[in-house]
């Protein structure tokens, strides 16, 4: 039965109107992880000498558990944002003689094969085999590597359990990224406990004790199971009988949006559509995650606090939904893409309806960020400079991708299987808008002109927004090469 | 030319104004594809669609006096019916209370299970979809109407109310139609002229007449003892 599915996932993934930019996708991201590979396995083959060089003072083995738990919290935190939700359309399975045991171990099975289980082993297995096996022994050496497998089966589930939860409520999200934050800075800001002590309380004792090597892989059992009954019982394609169904549904207007005529009305509709559908909702509420960015990086010595990271972070800040929500357009409306098109709209206000709407929300966004002028005036400078950018030229860019997504998504249809939100693939996507500004400001700023760098990012944004008119042209003309594809594929269940 | 297949292929087809015109066919015929191709919703491989004289592909004029329904597809799931209603209407230049007095008008057709219901359309059942995409069809006081299967999801009460619907639109407003239907009873009664398809292929084009009823059940009936 696996190897069925497997083989239909595969079909499912040749046979795709997309299939060509996944491939793409897919490239970039195996290099990406290749390069990461190569520099993790560097680093597990001199963790003993780095850590000697950081903690000089200590035991070498003090100073190893110690950085062990610091790396799953660390790891629990890059999963959250990156690591993919194995999904499986299950629709056409369910009622066919199969056990739902078998689709639901399927799934929970084959999300194991993220790489993210793999880097723990990398960095941690050739220290223990080059310090601790020499020194305790063979048992302990594999007492610990039981326990970092452990560790990481517990970490895979939990990440992809708070996804799961997340996608149906975006502020689950936020707590839990809000949580590991705080264990961070409770330890490395605050000092009100050490995350390497409390580390070392449990490895310091699997020197001795061999057999506590078991707790770590009951928790990480304790987590599979956990996710396997959560799959099992949303196996359903809708809840019948949820509060949902019994809310009456009222009609809305945004009066504000009336003065833009049709155009506001096409607005009106997206923001309902946004705010009616979890998946999108959820994306406009993970967007916020984001605000906390400049927490994580300002203040701080080094590079993370230098102005090029600042025109990153602010990019971010005031520009996450242009990203997360822009990467699907227009496959949010795939499912009416045809109603669309028949109707009398025309792609130029269509698409005045999109720059319309990112500009509400990055501004929204911005006015969010103006708390942090507390770094400085400069600062907010740069968010401004950076929502400038972002409306003039990221929603260009991004409408420009919309002409080349051809990928059907299904809004109504229950979220916690088809789930294609934040993953590592989807910020392959994001790149070109990512290292956009830096082409202009890059160069600059290393030959010591950051404000002339700064000035131009700001000049190109408002020229863009000036010449708004002839880019919609532009988009008008490459759509009109595309339509049919689009909504072929859109049409493609 | 649909994926290496010949799915449509229709040498010359003339629609008069006016007329109400009944599509028939198995499925896979080429009905919808048909109705795709003249809605410009997919490229015709060769030849092309002409409506008022005006190529459809390319141009937008046939928008203003074109409503179609074929699929929940045309429909935006999110919204109330009232909201989607609004939307429409809004897109033809009419005022609320323009929408509300047509809305008054049609609510023997939505039978009490469309408006003030608190549903979005999605949470409606299927025939209740198919009621509302009629009605926005006719909101937008069109020239030409495309139905692709109406009768199919809805119940018995309103299928008889879609026909004198439909008729009446033909007859007194003069709205040319254009139909799709399995129900050859339906479709005979509606149009009065019914067009035939097999793989895609055009092999009759009738005037509805006593005897077209006949001939078409004979045609579908093939090979069995009636």
């Amino acid at each position: 039965m696996i190897s069925t599915f497997i083989s239909h996932e595969l079909k499912a993934f040749w046979r795709s109107k997309n299939t060509g930019k996944s491939i793409a996708i897919r490239v970039v991201m195996g290099l990406l992880i290749l390069y990461l590979l190569i520099n993790v396995l560097l680093l597990g083959f001199f963790l003993d000498k780095l850590l000697e060089q950081l903690f000089p003072k200590a035991d070498l083995l003090v100073s190893f558990c110690g950085v062990i738990l610091i790396y799953f919290i660390a790891d629990l935190f890059m999963r959250l944002q990156l690591q993919d939700l194995p999904t499986l359309r299950v629709q056409p399975y369910l009622q066919l003689p199969i056990k739902r045991n078998t689709v639901v171990g399927y799934l929970a099975f084959t999300s194991l094969l993220s790489v993210f289980n793999l880097w723990p082993f990398i960095l941690f297995v050739p220290f223990v085999l080059k310090i601790i096996a020499a020194d305790s022994g063979a048992l302990v050496a594999f007492a610990f590597i039981i326990s970092i497998a452990g560790l990481a089966v517990f970490n895979n589930y939990l990440a992809l359990y708070i996804k799961r939860k997340a996608n149906l409520n975006g502020w689950i999200y936020l707590i839990a990224a809000g949580i590991i934050i705080l264990l961070g800075l409770g330890d490395f800001l605050w000092h009100f406990y050490s995350i390497r002590n409390i580390s070392y309380l449990f490895f310091g004792q699997l020197v001795n004790h061999a057999a506590l090597a078991l707790l770590p892989v009951a928790l990480g059992a304790m987590m599979f199971y956990l996710n396997f009954f959560y799959l099992k019982q949303n196996l359903y394609l809708e809840e019948l009988g949820s509060h949902k169904a019994s809310s009456y549904k009222s009609s809305t207007e945004y009066p504000l949006l009336n003065r833009f005529g049709n155009i506001g009305d096409l607005v009106g509709n997206e923001i309902k559509l946004i705010l009616r559908n979890k998946r999108s909702r959820s994306a406009l509420i993970m967007g916020l995650f984001f605000m906390l960015y400049g927490l994580m990086f300002y203040g701080k010595p080094g590079p993370a606090g230098a102005e090029g990271f600042k025109v990153f972070v602010g990019m971010f800040m005031t520009g996450i939904f242009i990203i997360q929500y822009g990467q699907f357009m227009f496959a949010w409306q795939s499912s009416h893409f045809d109603g669309l098109l028949v109707s009398k709209i025309s792609f130029t206000d269509f698409l005045k309806g999109k720059y319309l709407l990112f500009t509400i929300v990055s501004t929204f966004y911005f006015v969010l960020t103006i708390p942090y002028v507390y770094y400085g005036w400069r600062t907010l400078m740069i968010h401004f400079i950076m929502y400038l950018w972002n409306i003039g030229i990221n929603t260009t860019l991004v409408l420009f991708f919309a002409n080349r997504n051809y990928k059907r998504m299904d809004l109504s249809k229950g979220a916690a299987f088809n789930w294609e939100g934040m993953s590592g693939n989807q910020w392959i996507l994001s790149f070109p808008l990512l290292i956009a500004p830096y082409v202009i400001y890059g160069p600059l700023a290393l030959l010591h002109h950051g404000d002339i760098g700064l000035a131009l990012l700001a000049v190109t944004g408002i020229a863009f927004i000036f010449t708004r008119n002839f880019w919609i042209k532009k988009l008008e003309a490459d759509y009109y090469t595309k339509r049919y594809t689009i909504a072929e594929g859109f049409r493609n269940k | 030319m649909y994926g290496g297949v010949t799915v449509v292929n229709v040498p010359q087809l003339e629609i008069k104004k006016g007329e109400s015109v009944g599509l028939v066919g198995n499925n896979g015929a080429g009905k919808t594809t048909l109705f795709r191709m003249i809605l410009d919703l997919i490229r015709a491989e060769r030849g092309e669609v002409l409506s008022n004289g005006e190529p459809v592909a390319g141009h937008e004029k046939w928008k203003n006096y074109t409503a179609s329904y074929l699929d929940e597809g045309f429909l935006i799931d999110y919204l109330t019916p009232e909201e989607y209603f609004y939307f429409i209407g809004g897109l033809h230049q009419q005022s609320r209370a323009h929408v509300d007095d047509f809305l008054a008008g049609m609510t023997d057709f939505f039978n009490g299970e469309i408006l003030k219901k608190g549903k979005y359309i999605r949470d409606l059942s299927k025939g209740n979809q198919c009621k509302v995409g009629v009605a926005s069809c006719v909101l937008q006081n069109p020239e030409l109407l495309m139905l692709d299967e109406p009768f199919a999801n809805i119940d018995p009460t309103t299928q008889f109310r879609l026909k004198s619907l439909l008729k009446d639109m033909n007859k007194n407003k003069g709205v040319t139609t254009l139909i799709s239907s399995h129900d050859l009873n339906h479709i005979t009664d509606v149009c009065d002229r019914i067009l035939l398809m097999e793989k895609g292929v055009i092999i009759k084009d009738i005037a509805t007449s006593s005897s077209t009823l006949s001939e078409l059940e004979e045609y579908f009936g093939v090979g069995q003892t009636l």
